[in-house]
């Protein structure tokens, strides 16, 4: 991994998710640490690229940020075909985003490099008073403490196991975090911590820009305890 | 009376230079960026050249009106207006008509003036007659109609509006986002297998800047859906903005198959950057008068110089191009042209004179040769996608 010439690799990344889930927010504050309130709809999808310091290493990220509406998911194959890896973003305020997100886990599995380092990311996680989507795995019987509401909400008490983000993404082998584009909360964390999990064997000079790597027998990409 | 009265406050005052100091000559070299509005209030980056291109635009597009003014003179007023080529040439072939078609297209090609565009666009691209054949009241009544009425269309609308080309002074204002939304939703009723695509957003907010009224904005929104462009370019599954790609593809290896042959080696796809051309008509990515000059040529001729435009956009940078090896700088080389083309010129000269001929028919085969590869291909995923789903049920 030290070798030289085996220190700066090229990756390319997705980000997937529903509309509005901020794709584009974590794309921007990533790149250019901005966060503006309303982004111009993506069409098809934008193309930026940053690069990240691991250890001793540099990744450079080729990102594809695409556009979220439902008829453009017809065009997300040419976008993460080859892809190293994926973020696959939903809303926390927003229990359809979420999934919407599983749908695109299974689709990455079914169809994408079976290598792909896979990232969750529950965005707008500032919006805490708005949570529609847990980020873990809430005890039964536990009184959820709500900050702000009309309702004296403590006294509710959580009746049902929910699948929640965190089970989820280790039931999957994707890891989680939650984001704000908006605070900046773990948005660097997020590319980091892929960065990191990256196979580490290409050199920079791949022209495609894209981590290849050999192909593993045709099995399935996860191996899902529970379905 | 649908809100459109302050589009006379944008009215463009050609008199006046670009609104920013000139920067001192050590600015100059250090070609510093400068932000400036251009004709249609657009905020754009560009150092001083751009600047200074933008000047020379704005003086050709008044000596551009001079010539129309001065065939006016000559021809009669709206002479424009009677000489559809395509019409002319089915129903007459008096020799004036055909002459006055040919002038007319070489002319549209030099760019319509500004003050004649909403007139010109309106009665060459068929929108007036689309209109003549429904109900005067048919706009206000459908419009009245939907206006409470909330869909996935309406929702999605609501949510672009204020992403519809933001900090615009008109477009970025209560009254530009209900303008907008009308328009939209209006059609998300009319067409109810389109409904709202993302990309309209664009494109009807430029029309609505152009046209002097809303309602002529939704109809050249219809025409352009409707005859104007290739069909289900728009629809669930974009299948006729696919099949569009798949005709563009085919077209480069011909037109320009150095670049085709490395950008192939490079495994980088066009569609990666086509595909915002195609659906949002250039309004995203060109500057907005070289976008509305590639519009005056779109309503006269029709879709196929969308593919033209295209070709001419990789033409240009052909050589450079060549040189690199990373799909970032193959974006990069496209986007920086794309966004700094102000002088429209650049773009449509090459497109006309050093892309070659290309005929409808030639096009229309193109098109129904890759329709049954589309429809499989989107089958196919739709296939896949509910196999996994259907698996994941059990």
């Amino acid at each position: 991994m030290a070798t030289s010439g085996n220190k700066n690799m090229n990756a390319k990344l997705v980000l997937l998710g529903d509309v509005g889930a901020g794709k584009s927010s974590l794309v921007l504050r990533f790149v250019k640490g901005q966060f503006i309130e309303f982004q111009e709809s993506t069409i098809g999808a934008a193309f930026f690229s940053q690069t990240v310091a691991v250890n001793d290493a540099t990744v450079k990220f080729e990102i594809w940020d695409t556009a979220g509406q439902e008829r453009y998911h017809s065009l997300a194959p040419m976008y993460y075909r080859g892809a190293a890896a994926a973020i696959i973003v939903y809303d926390i305020t927003n229990q359809a985003s979420f999934d919407r997100a599983k749908k695109w886990v299974q689709e990455l599995q079914a169809q994408g490099n079976p290598n792909m380092v896979m990232a969750l990311a529950g965005n707008k996680a500032d919006l805490i008073d708005a949570r529609k989507v847990a980020a873990e795995v809430i005890p039964l019987g536990t009184k959820l403490k709500y900050s702000s509401s009309n309702q004296d909400m403590s006294k509710i008490v959580v009746q049902d196991r929910k699948p929640e983000a965190q089970t989820y993404a280790e039931e999957n082998g994707l890891f989680f975090m939650e984001t704000s584009a908006k605070t900046a909360l773990n948005v660097n964390d997020v590319f980091s911590e892929i960065a990191k999990r990256l196979p580490r064997l290409q050199p920079a000079q791949n022209p495609s820009g894209m981590v290849l790597m050999d192909r593993p027998a045709q099995t399935p990409a996860t191996a899902s305890c529970c379905s | 009376m649908y809100g459109t009265h302050s589009k006379r406050d944008m009215e463009i005052d050609y008199q006046s230079q670009v609104p920013i100091l000139r920067p001192s000559i050590h600015a100059r070299r250090a070609k510093i960026t400068v932000k400036f509005q251009d004709l249609y209030g657009f905020t754009v980056e560009g150092n001083v050249d751009d600047v200074n291109v933008l000047n020379d635009v704005r003086e050709k597009v008044r000596e551009q009106g001079k010539v129309w003014w001065a065939l006016e003179a000559s021809k009669g007023a709206n002479w424009y207006l009677q000489t559809h080529i395509s019409s002319t040439l089915k129903t007459s072939l008096k020799f004036s008509a055909l002459v006055n078609a040919i002038t007319l297209k070489k002319l549209i090609r030099k760019g319509i003036p500004p003050v004649l565009r909403p007139k010109v666009w309106f009665s060459l691209s068929g929108a007036a007659k689309k209109k003549s054949t429904a109900p005067e009241s048919y706009y206000e009544d459908l419009t009245k109609a939907v206006q409470d009425k909330v869909t996935p269309a309406t929702k999605q609308i609501d949510h672009d509006l204020p992403r519809t080309f933001p900090g615009h002074p008109w477009l970025d204002t209560a009254e530009g986002h209900a303008a907008l939304r009308r328009v939209l939703v209006a059609y998300s009723f009319r067409d109810s297998d389109v409904g709202y695509c993302q990309g309209l957003n664009y494109v009807a907010a430029l029309l609505l800047l152009v046209m002097k009224t809303e309602e002529e904005a939704f109809w050249m929104i219809a025409v352009l859906l409707e005859n104007v462009l290739v069909s289900d370019c728009y629809n669930k599954n974009l299948s006729g903005c696919h099949v569009e790609q798949r005709v563009f593809k085919d077209l480069l290896t011909k037109k320009c198959p150095r670049i085709a042959a490395h950008l192939d080696a490079l495994e980088f796809d066009v569609s990666l950057v086509c595909t915002e051309w195609f659906l949002c008509l250039f309004a995203k990515s060109l500057p907005s008068e070289t976008t509305l000059r590639v519009w005056d040529v779109l309503f006269n001729e029709g879709a196929n110089l969308l593919f033209h435009v295209a070709l001419a956009i990789f033409k240009m940078n052909e050589e450079e191009l060549l040189t690199v090896h990373h799909v970032g700088d193959v974006i990069h080389i496209i986007q920086r042209c794309t966004h700094q083309l102000f002088d429209p010129d650049d773009l449509l000269t090459v497109a006309f004179d050093q892309i070659g001929f290309m005929t409808t028919t030639t096009i229309s085969r193109q098109r129904k040769k890759q329709e049954p590869a589309v429809m499989a291909e989107l089958d196919e995923r739709l296939r896949r996608l509910n196999s996994i789903n259907a698996g994941d049920e059990q």
